[in-house]
């Protein structure tokens, strides 16, 4: 951020490169609208490119960059307000698409990351299902710590609100998707 | 640790966020607590299960950032580009090492600009220092003053009947003290002279300001003319009304040590300088009658014919012009009467000093 400061365009190329894909993934699970993440991400990365100046590194970069980002959604979301989302279970394209929202995101065509990946669809689609159903403060925070993975004192930062609230969010979000799946716990005690 | 405080901190053991003492404590914990180990393996069951997979975005995202990212700044007004400008500016600006740059740079060329040129041979300017100096005066002052410079006061005959009181009353105007002032020095000088240290003491304690007139009088009435001379230069070197008396009396004080030999050229200087004032005129009249005294008839005659223009003196100077050209047909005579006599013993000389002249009377401040 310092080099694109400086008036080097190959730095931002860095940055988009690198922040990408998790601010994409945030947007996406924030709006839970497919649609409308691409324009959204694009445009978290224009509000970088007009307040770069205005950035003074007291914060981390990360940090600033999902600051933003959650404003923006938080934009699309009350412009949303009163429509319907479209549903994981819900048919993509026309009606003869079999095909719904979760089965695309779980699909192969979105190749999953390494790390995090999840080995069957199905986990994934609950997953998805579950992260979804959380209180909008919930799951606020709990992608901010895994699709981020900012540290609390950051999310509480980001989100104004205290450190121990962040925590007790993020816990209850936890305790939520545990038992949303509870049925894949003994996969889980495989993986240990 | 209790069960109470690991509720607090298992979501920063379960992220990694503990300092290594808590979190060993933590897991001691854990060993021994079968409740608390529940809950962390719980929590970490579900994270690690429950895992988002990151979706990737289509690659026209990347592309698209990039070129918006392009005509963005395409289209980036002048004020928000000056405002860009100025903003990469100054964070170069903010950097240690241009403050330190240009600090060194402001030393040097402040060090420049107060760096003083060596004195070239047009900027030289020659001083001609007159008088004596304060310590070769006091030197002179030990030695004794040859008696016919310091003639009793009785003696004083050549002068033109009245001419004293005149000299005393344009100083009285001048000074705007009363007469009975003027009589001090006489008296002031007679207790000095008598060693009476303790009487000094006290005059030199009663002195108001150490720079005023008032003090240089005191000096000067109390026989101290070196301090007085000094004290009376340096009001007259700072100006002002009061500059042309502080001459004057500066160089009466001159003559108190140096007799008339000392003080003559200096009379001339004040006259010259205050020519317009009482205190110039005044020392026109002292300079003749010193020049008298010394026999320098010439320099004499040149001193009074100026008082002629000054109606206070006009007829005093008359009178002393006469005199002169009286002394001087007298030297001629003599001359005459020395080369008609050829081998006849040596004449006396043309112009000894009078043995009753008679240095003024000091101004009263």
């Amino acid at each position: 951020m310092v080099r694109y400061q400086r008036g080097d365009r190959e730095a931002f190329a860095l940055l988009v490169k690198r922040y990408n894909k998790q601010v994409y993934n945030f947007v996406l699970r924030q709006l839970r609208t497919p649609a409308l993440c691409e324009d959204v991400t694009q445009d978290v990365f224009m509000r970088l490119v007009q307040n770069a100046a205005e950035f003074k590194h007291e914060a981390r970069f990360s940090t600033w960059l999902y600051a933003i980002a959650r404003n923006l959604c938080i934009d699309q979301l009350r412009r949303l307000q009163h429509r319907r989302h479209p549903s994981l279970d819900q048919p993509l394209g026309d009606s003869t698409e079999t095909r719904t929202l979760g089965d695309s995101i779980a699909s192969d065509h979105h190749s999953a990351s390494a790390e995090r990946s999840a080995t069957s669809s199905e986990v994934q689609v609950s997953i998805l299902r579950a992260v979804d159903a959380l209180p909008d403060d919930q799951r606020e925070v709990f992608l901010l710590r895994e699709i981020a993975d900012l540290p609390f004192r950051d999310i509480a930062e980001i989100t104004g609100v205290p450190e121990n609230t962040v925590k007790s969010r993020m816990r209850y979000a936890l305790d939520r998707l545990k038992q949303a799946l509870c049925e894949f716990e003994e996969y889980a005690r495989a993986l240990r | 640790m209790d069960c109470e405080k690991f509720d607090r901190i298992v979501l920063d053991l379960l992220y990694g966020e503990l300092d290594e003492l808590t979190e060993a404590a933590a897991k001691r914990h854990i060993e021994h607590c079968s409740r608390c180990k529940g809950v962390s393996s719980g929590l970490r069951a579900t994270r690690e299960v429950g895992a988002l997979a990151l979706v990737d975005p289509p690659d026209s995202l990347e592309l698209g950032i990039l070129e918006a990212e392009r005509r963005m700044n395409e289209k980036l007004p002048l004020g928000k580009r000056l405002g860009r400008a100025v903003s990469i500016l100054a964070v170069y600006a903010m950097r240690p090492q241009l403050a330190m740059a240009a600090l060194l740079l402001l030393m040097i060329g402040s060090s420049l600009f107060f760096l003083r040129a060596r004195p070239s041979a047009q900027s030289s300017v020659l001083v001609t220092e007159r008088g004596i100096p304060e310590t070769e005066t006091e030197h002179v002052m030990i030695q004794p003053v040859p008696a016919p410079r310091e003639p009793p006061v009785a003696a004083a005959a050549p002068r033109p009947a009245g001419a004293k009181t005149e000299a005393v009353a344009a100083r009285d105007r001048e000074t705007e003290k009363p007469s009975e002032v003027s009589a001090a020095p006489t008296a002031v000088k007679d207790d000095a002279t008598k060693g009476a240290a303790s009487e000094g003491d006290a005059l030199a304690a009663a002195e108001p300001a150490a720079d005023s007139m008032d003090a240089a009088t005191a000096a000067f009435q109390s026989g101290r003319y070196v301090e007085a001379q000094r004290r009376f230069e340096e009001i007259a070197a700072r100006g002002g009304n009061e500059a042309p008396r502080a001459a004057l009396q500066a160089v009466e004080a001159i003559r108190r040590q140096g007799g008339c030999p000392a003080a003559a050229p200096r009379y001339q200087d004040v006259h010259i300088r205050y020519r317009d004032t009482p205190s110039g005129s005044e020392a026109a009249w002292q300079a003749g009658d010193c020049y008298r005294a010394l026999g320098e008839l010439s320099r004499a005659r040149q001193s009074l014919e100026a008082l002629l223009e000054v109606p206070e003196y006009r007829s005093r100077a008359q009178a002393a012009l006469q005199e002169l050209t009286a002394r001087e047909e007298q030297v001629a005579s003599a001359r005459k009467v020395k080369a008609a006599v050829g081998a006849a013993p040596a004449a006396p000389p043309a112009a000894p000093p009078p043995a009753n002249a008679k240095p003024a009377k000091p101004a009263a401040p």
